[in-house]
């Protein structure tokens, strides 16, 4: 659902500006100040300081900087859609030859730096939410890479950051997805399916609810019943095997030896 | 990793081998011709009678025609396997096979003109009357003519080799030309300084003025060492405004002798590589070190940085311009030359070494 960044009368655009250089932060943030009608209410410095922003600030639009350390700018906004209510997003970039047809491709709004005051002001009144599958597209098209390197897990207002290194198993029940790591365990919106698809082969089907990593896993062990457990190096949980699944986890267990 | 030999891979082998290939129609076209032309000047050498004489030219023709051809034939087949011996050992064997061919031939000739003769009982004069009066002249014949013509091969394709060389290298030139990511992202922040700080916004456009007009110069040029280290610290400088304290860079080049010469933008490329893939994807940042030292008559000249621990495959830029200053250091110091990567622990190191040379004119030393 896109956000409709509607201001009345008294009610300002509240935007949040990243970016790793301090002059283009500077930059933004003054010509957003000419413009009016627009609120800058923080600043971030790179990925993750975003999240955290965005949780604590709540923007209705983010100004984002597609090459930053850590994170780039595409993670960032996948992490992003996973807030209850998703900012509008502008991407902004010095320069970026596959990233700006990803973008063409999947009518998401960018801005090229240094930026035009009048292009800012037009993507300002257009600015939407944007999807998270479209930004999946762009990153694949990009050649950044689709494959997230942390998990974004939702804590009331807060995001938190889960490394994929981290994490031991997703497990899904009827309607959500438990994510099992070093730090404890959480719950995501992702569906097994989607984590599949983005972190095979490092994680492994196991059954139709559960998906392991098998940097994490100790051991595949047949049951009493004749069925196979997975066993994990660092954490007591046991995780049966489903016999469809088995002759594939067995052999990409072994493989991963 | 080392400047000298490139890396083994079959396809280009053989297409910088310097025999050409025989098989070609254009090749093919040339040997008739030289072999009707050796034929004429054998036969006109021999001075023989005014009747024997085209009696004698047919029969050379005919016979260097045959051996042209098959010769050809021969290196055409060979030539893949040759390609990918070392030069000498492909030499002998090219020579082998041309005078194996020649001596297989004559033996033929021989045997089939006797054959011939005895059966018809004529002496048509066509074929050759002594048995090793006719395969060891050839034999000899074969291994003087063979080795001259790949001794002049092995020149042309020296000679195509290089001019290859002088044009990659200016392709080279061309690509070292400053990244358009740095340049706009540089704008960018330029941009931001001219209301809150004009009189930096002001000397980093000089800056960047400087750094174009050496990247837009003749990238084949020598010039000095102090010359080179004022375009990396320029360059130093326009990242540093857009870095600020995540950019640190190290200088330790003061045993470098200032007016030794080297080709230009050696040193900014790997400065630049440094701060675009090692320093700017850590959000903390980092130190950069550039040494420099003199090894006896040897420069060598180190650029280290820190990496990200993520462990991301790096960038495909920073092999191109790795390439690029092996290929510019190459042709200017043939075999003299090394560009060596160190990874590890964290850290990125490149180390070049080239050979010392200093400016003639000792009076400009002053400025």
């Amino acid at each position: 659902m896109p956000k409709t960044p509607a201001p009345g009368p008294d009610e300002r655009m509240r935007a949040l500006i990243v970016d790793d250089e301090a002059p283009a932060r500077q930059r933004l943030r003054r010509l957003l100040e000419e413009i009016g009608e627009v609120t800058v209410v923080g600043e971030a410095v790179n990925g993750a300081d975003a999240l955290a922003r965005c949780a604590e600030l709540d923007p209705d639009v983010v100004l984002l900087d597609i090459r930053m350390p850590g994170m780039d700018g595409i993670e960032t906004a996948r992490h992003l859609n996973t807030l209850e209510e998703p900012p509008a997003l502008i991407f902004t970039t010095a320069y970026d030859e596959y990233a700006l047809d990803a973008f063409e491709s999947q009518a998401v709004g960018y801005l090229m730096k240094p930026v035009r005051r009048e292009k800012l002001e037009r993507s300002l009144q257009r600015a939407a939410r944007v999807a998270g599958t479209q930004l999946v597209r762009v990153a694949e098209r990009a050649g950044l890479g689709k494959r997230r390197a942390q998990i974004c897990v939702r804590l009331g207002d807060h995001l938190k950051l889960v490394p994929v290194e981290d994490v031991f198993f997703f497990e899904a029940d009827q309607k959500y997805v438990t994510l099992r790591h070093r730090g404890g365990s959480d719950i995501i919106d992702d569906s097994l399916r989607t984590l599949e698809d983005e972190f095979a082969p490092d994680f492994v089907r196991i059954h139709r609810n559960s998906l392991v990593a098998l940097r994490h896993v100790r051991a595949i062990e047949r049951g009493v019943d004749g069925r196979h457990l997975v066993r994990f190096k660092e954490c007591d949980d046991v995780l049966p095997v489903s016999r469809r699944h088995a002759p594939g986890a067995l052999r990409q267990f072994r493989s991963g030896r | 990793m080392s400047a000298s030999p490139p890396a083994p891979d079959a396809a280009g082998d053989e297409r910088r081998f310097f025999l050409p290939d025989f098989c070609a129609a254009p090749v093919v076209l040339a040997i008739v011709l030289m072999a009707a032309l050796l034929g004429s000047v054998l036969a006109l050498g021999r001075q023989s009678g005014h009747g024997a004489f085209w009696t004698d030219l047919a029969r050379t023709s005919a016979f260097l025609l045959w051996t042209g051809l098959l010769c050809a034939g021969v290196l055409c087949k060979a030539r893949p396997r040759l390609a990918r011996m070392p030069l000498r050992r492909a030499m002998a064997w090219a020579l082998a096979l041309l005078t194996g061919t020649v001596v297989v031939v004559s033996e033929v000739v021989y045997l089939f003109g006797r054959t011939w003769q005895d059966r018809l009982g004529i002496d048509s004069g066509l074929f050759p009357t002594g048995h090793w009066s006719f395969v060891l002249p050839n034999t000899c014949i074969a291994l003087i003519v063979g080795a001259l013509a790949l001794r002049y091969f092995y020149v042309t394709g020296q000679w195509r080799r290089s001019v290859e060389l002088e044009a990659k290298a200016r392709l080279r030139a061309l690509q070292a030309r400053i990244r358009p990511h740095f340049l706009f992202n540089s704008m960018n922040a330029i941009a931001s300084l001219t209301r809150s700080d004009p009189q930096r916004a002001e000397e980093a456009i000089e800056d960047l003025a400087d750094l174009l007009r050496v990247s837009l110069s003749d990238a084949r040029a020598q010039i000095t060492l102090r010359e080179e280290l004022e375009v990396a610290r320029t360059y130093q400088r326009i990242a540093q405004l857009r870095l600020g304290e995540r950019l640190r860079v190290c200088w330790d080049v003061a045993e470098l002798p200032a007016r030794a010469i080297m080709p230009s933008l050696l040193l900014q490329p790997l400065l630049e590589n440094a701060i675009g893939h090692g320093i700017e994807p850590l959000p903390e940042g980092g130190t950069v070190t550039v040494r420099g030292r003199v090894d006896g008559p040897t420069m060598v000249i180190e650029v280290t940085n820190p990496v990200a621990p993520s462990g991301r495959p790096s960038r495909p830029g920073n092999r191109m311009a790795l390439d690029n200053i092996r290929q510019r250091l190459e042709l200017a110091f043939p075999r003299r030359s090394s560009v060596n990567v160190q990874e590890g622990a964290g850290t990125y190191r490149v180390q070049l070494r080239f050979p010392l040379t200093m400016v003639e004119t000792p009076d400009d030393d002053g400025q």
